[in-house]
């Protein structure tokens, strides 16, 4: 594992790359290929541009205009004024929106701490049962997250944790690959040496964590967090399962009630409202991922150097 | 997908790891038993939450499959009877194999447009890779949910945008809710939010190949085509491998999808279309939570058993030594 900076560093020099030109592609070829990327590209932003569109639109403008452009009164602010209310029956999108940034900010952070705190452990300390503890981490990579959710419900029932926030919040805080991300990195980016020297000074050990391991491993902290939050706010199957009160749901269960409410349901309007939502939902991450999007290329390349 | 992979998964998603290269344990007489101590206190926090949040629960929910709710005589002690039933359940098995057609079908397609286009960025022949590939990986950012809720509109029949964009070409009215496309559908879906994800990997991949080889295949006259399939998908293959299981687990837990379109066309959508939503059913919709926590371990195993297989595979190859 502490291959992994001598590998990463090979990835950089790599990336001053061959000259394109050396391959001798026919113009027509380059352009078909150019042609292919814009395509699968329109291909991905398509239903994104449409959301859009969409949510700036009345019911029947929704299904009767064009789909990838303004059409009718401009109707956003009044749509999105609509996610106040219980328009469906089914409860009110912002009180989901506040259940969602609560299960993931709150979900993100314990796990990006128990992750840093046993990744520390585990990278720089041996102690009895060591491995098989890793080990078992690791194991639990391959635990199929709908496999565990009806678990939690039967087990959640047994000990009162239905329809509570903690049911959500916890297990959340469980991330095997948080713990495997902080572990390679602090392998790679927190010197033993440095950790030594700070002992012979007479630091706690706590002391070292916090101050000298810790701002060293930031930036793994930083993709640890985002994984985290991105996890978290898509989550569907384990709020669906254990949360019966709409007042609980996060953003993703609440959305899927509106879709069946709209579609199912007589009430007007309310296909706006799920669309809206729909933007609402999906427009913070999107803005988080291009703004921080070197951290979460860094958890793909941990990843793909290992891979 | 719940490819939470799937999920995404996702994030369970990135999954890529090698089991820790166990490093024989080193012990420094200077290392005191003060000092062991304190490592096992930093992993202890995150260790007791997987105790209560993963082994207690799964340990509880194969004691519950023991047991079926009467309607005389309450909870009563059955063995492996909801096992047998599950294992009987033409519905059950249905599921199964469609899950199974449908990752045989969309994890290759997924990996090959992936690779694709990695390997065309990678070689630098497309103009203004960056913004490609910041654009193709923004699914991933998109929850199934909402991804599903887009694509339904769109294909909606007779109303949605590309639906009718069809039938102006002249392909007549195709109903991509039908019993007989419904599938593709979910795995147009499927394709959509999961390619760039997979191809920021590859791409990553392929980054990390000494730009000698390339080189040095140029100079002997290789085409980029024979470059790029001949020398750099061999060397990315260990990568390929884990995402092939990676998205294959991730479609045997197809879940979030298929529950959406359902409530655009329910008909659609049966109860056990997939095994998870049998699962779903079972457990939450009849109530039936015995029964449905014999399908949960039955499908755990199931997607452990491929898991496995896919360790063995990749410890074939030479990784985690």
């Amino acid at each position: 594992m502490t291959r992994t900076s001598a590998r990463g560093a090979k990835a950089k020099a790599g990336s001053d790359q061959v000259s394109p030109h050396l391959y001798g592609l026919r113009r027509s070829t380059t352009v078909v290929l150019n042609l292919i990327a814009v395509g699968f590209a329109a291909f991905v932003l398509g239903p994104l541009v449409w959301l859009f569109f969409s949510a700036t639109k009345s019911q029947a403008e929704i299904y009767d205009s064009f789909g990838f452009w303004f059409a009718g009164p401009f109707r956003l602010w009044h749509n999105l004024s609509a996610l106040g209310q219980n328009v469906s029956g089914t409860g009110i999108f912002v009180h989901w929106l506040g259940n969602t940034l609560l299960y993931a900010i709150g979900g993100a952070v314990g796990a990006t701490i128990l992750s840093a705190l046993a990744g520390y452990g585990f990278s720089r300390y041996s102690f009895r049962g060591a491995n098989t503890m890793f080990l078992l981490v690791m194991a639990t990579l391959l635990v199929p997250l709908t496999a565990i959710a009806l678990p939690l419900f039967l087990f959640y029932s047994k000990v009162g944790l239905v329809n509570s926030v903690w049911g959500m919040i916890l297990p959340s805080m469980v991330s095997p690959i948080g713990i495997y991300l902080m572990r390679t990195f602090i392998d790679a980016s927190v010197p033993k040496e440095l950790i030594e020297a700070a002992r012979l000074d007479g630091a706690s050990e706590l002391w070292i964590f916090w101050r000298i391991a810790l701002p060293l491993a930031f930036p793994g902290l930083m993709t640890v967090l985002l994984i985290s939050i991105v996890a978290i706010w898509n989550n569907y199957f384990l709020p669906l399962i254990i949360f019966s009160k709409a007042s609980l749901y996060p953003l993703t269960v609440g959305l899927s009630a509106l879709s069946q409410a709209a579609e199912t349901g007589t009430k007007a309007e309310l296909v706006p409202v799920l669309i809206t939502g729909g933007l609402v939902t999906v427009v913070p991450l999107i803005l988080l991922f291009l703004v921080l999007e070197r951290y979460f290329r860094g958890g793909m390349l941990q990843g793909s150097v290992t891979g | 997908m719940s490819q939470q992979l799937i999920h995404p998964p996702a994030l369970g998603s990135t999954g890529n790891v090698r089991i820790g290269a166990p490093k024989p344990p080193v012990r420094r007489r200077t290392a005191s038993s003060r000092r062991e101590r304190t490592g096992a206190l930093f992993i202890a926090p995150h260790m007791l939450m997987l105790g209560l949040f993963m082994l207690v629960p799964t340990v509880y929910a194969v004691y519950t499959s023991l047991f079926a709710t009467k309607l005389i005589g309450g909870r009563q002690w059955v063995g492996l009877e909801n096992y047998r039933t599950v294992l009987h359940a033409g519905e059950f098995w249905s599921g199964v194999v469609r899950v199974l057609v449908f990752g045989a079908i969309q994890v290759p397609l997924t990996l090959a447009i992936a690779f694709g286009f990695a390997a065309l960025f990678d070689a630098g022949v497309i103009r203004g890779s960056r913004f490609f590939r910041t654009v193709y990986f923004m699914p991933f950012a998109v929850p199934g949910v909402v991804a599903s809720v887009m694509w339904s509109f769109l294909l909606l029949p007779g109303f949605g945008s590309y639906a009718k964009a069809l039938s102006w070409l002249g392909l007549g009215n195709v109903d991509f809710f039908s019993s007989r496309l419904i599938l593709p559908t979910i795995m147009l879906i499927v394709i959509w939010e999961w390619t760039g994800y997979n191809m920021t990997i590859l791409y990553t991949s392929l980054k990390s190949i000494p730009k000698e080889v390339t080189e040095a295949a140029i100079m002997e006259g290789a085409s980029l085509w024979r470059i790029i399939v001949h020398i750099k998908l061999p060397m990315v293959m260990p990568s390929i491998v884990m995402l092939a299981f990676l998205n294959a687990v991730g479609a045997l837990q197809l879940f979030t999808e298929p529950s959406i379109l359902a409530s655009f066309q329910p008909q659609a959508i049966s109860f056990g279309f997939t095994p998870t939503l049998f699962v779903y059913h079972t457990a939450v919709g009849s109530g039936e939570y015995e029964l449905g926590a014999a399908a949960a371990v039955i499908l755990a195993l199931i997607i452990g058993a491929i898991s496995v297989a896919g360790f063995a595979v990749r410890r074939r190859n030479g990784e985690f030594r």
